[in-house]
């Protein structure tokens, strides 16, 4: 998937997909905690179309537009040895390019 | 976690950390004054929030040496010689007059009226009040006056206005934090406003008649017997500060962004709040660009309360989800 500077991006993912945070590394600044990398979750919802901060953080001139979710991922899932219980779960925030399908 | 997809020293969810201090130290009147900046720049668009937060990522191992409000000036200084906006010269001197004319003796208060700086443009004589000292007593931190000569390089270059500064410092002192309540003290009383809160929060807030300088939108969480939500963000301090004001010390923590994304229950613990097993902990990570306001549950024994009753039972910590609003019985 490529994005531009100028064109509203049809998501490509809805609420309930399975998905994946990509686990490769980046230089400079990123929105996706090392933490969530590689991590499977659900998406919870779409949230509308906003500039890649990676190049928002450099000054880029005309930054693409990139699809937005929040995904909800199952504790025991981020962390094997989480001690609270087997529901709880935490919800962040991935741009579509850090996300492939399951 | 894999350390190696660590970006750097701000990312710190799933560190093992301290004891969080769930006391709020507040802000003396540099940090307002340097928070005020920083955040004219960013809404004046001279710079982007991305690139002061890179800014301050780049500081590596002095990351969390330096406090937050320092951390996040000296960022500002450091972007603006970057994108050229003034020279390192400029700075030397804007920096070397704004300690001239500011003549703070090391333990004694300054007599106001002997001290001039400049508010648009234009000397302004200080009145009583007008400052405080530090927690320490000693006057302004040095990174203070980069901030002083900051301000007045950029608003000699009209990229800001003092006015603007000055405006920032008031609505985080006076108007963002009674605005979150408000909300929630309405939701507590108006059942239609309730559910349209949850489903549109950026609109119902809007339509209450606030206006939200913010450029994020807003997700609206409300407690249930089912799950109980709280918020963090791991990266830097994200938090609705159009509805809440400024973070207090402890969100801005190492601690709490290290914690509570691998460890609520006994971070929710050490602010004296437990949630039982069979309630889901639910853990929102406001990492880019959505902001959460959680709403409480309304109190058992405040049925008959007015809006206002209500407001006044209503604190930060339980729009951020670390205390839930006890019954009243």
């Amino acid at each position: 998937m490529s994005y531009s500077p100028e064109l509203e991006p049809t998501p490509q993912f809805a609420a309930t997909d399975q998905v994946q945070v990509i686990a490769r590394h980046s230089e400079g600044h990123c929105r996706t905690p090392g933490y969530i990398r590689g991590k499977v979750g659900i998406v919870e919802r779409y949230c509308g179309n906003f500039k890649n901060p990676e190049q928002l953080a450099v000054a880029h001139p005309a930054p693409e537009i990139i699809p937005l979710y929040r995904c909800r991922f199952l504790q025991k899932e981020v962390w094997p040895d989480y001690k609270g219980t087997e529901t709880d779960t935490l919800e962040i925030e991935i741009y579509e390019h850090w996300l492939d399908p399951v | 976690m894999d350390q190696d997809l660590k970006m750097g020293p701000h990312d710190v969810g799933g560190e093992f950390s301290d004891p969080i201090d769930t006391s709020d130290g507040g802000m003396t009147h540099w940090e307002k004054f340097s928070n005020g900046v920083r955040i004219a720049v960013s809404a004046r668009k001279v710079i982007t929030l991305d690139e002061l937060r890179l800014s301050a990522e780049s500081f590596g191992d002095e990351y969390f040496k330096m406090p937050y409000f320092e951390r996040n000036g000296l960022a500002l200084v450091h972007r603006c010689l970057e994108r050229k906006l003034f020279t390192e010269e400029e700075l030397k001197l804007a920096r070397a007059q704004a300690e001239k004319e500011f003549e703070v003796p090391l333990i004694d208060l300054p007599n106001p009226e002997s001290i001039t700086h400049l508010h648009d443009g234009e000397e302004h004589h200080h009145h009583d009040n007008d400052f405080q000292e530090d927690e320490a007593g000693e006057g302004p931190p040095s990174y203070y006056f980069d901030m002083l000569a900051v301000a007045k390089l950029l608003v000699d270059r009209d990229l800001i206005t003092m006015q603007n500064v000055l405006q920032k410092i008031e609505q985080f002192d006076n108007v963002f934090p009674t605005r979150g309540i408000a909300v929630v003290a309405k939701a507590w009383t108006d059942s239609e406003f309730r559910e349209y809160l949850i489903r549109d929060a950026k609109n119902a807030i809007i339509d209450m008649g606030l206006k939200l300088e913010s450029f994020a939108e807003i997700i609206c969480m409300p407690q249930s017997d089912q799950t109980h939500h709280m918020v963090v963000c791991t990266l830097c301090s994200c938090y609705p500060r159009s509805l809440l004001g400024m973070p207090p010390s402890w969100y801005k923590s190492r601690s709490y962004r290290s914690r509570v994304v691998h460890e609520p229950r006994k971070v929710l613990a050490e602010f004296g709040t437990n949630i039982p097993d069979d309630v889901e902990v639910r853990v929102h990570d406001s990492n880019a660009d959505m902001r959460y306001l959680i709403l409480p549950q309304r109190p058992k024994g405040t049925e008959d309360w007015t809006e206002a009753n209500l407001a006044n039972i209503i604190s930060r910590d339980h729009l951020v989800g670390v205390r839930i609003p006890e019954n009243v019985i």
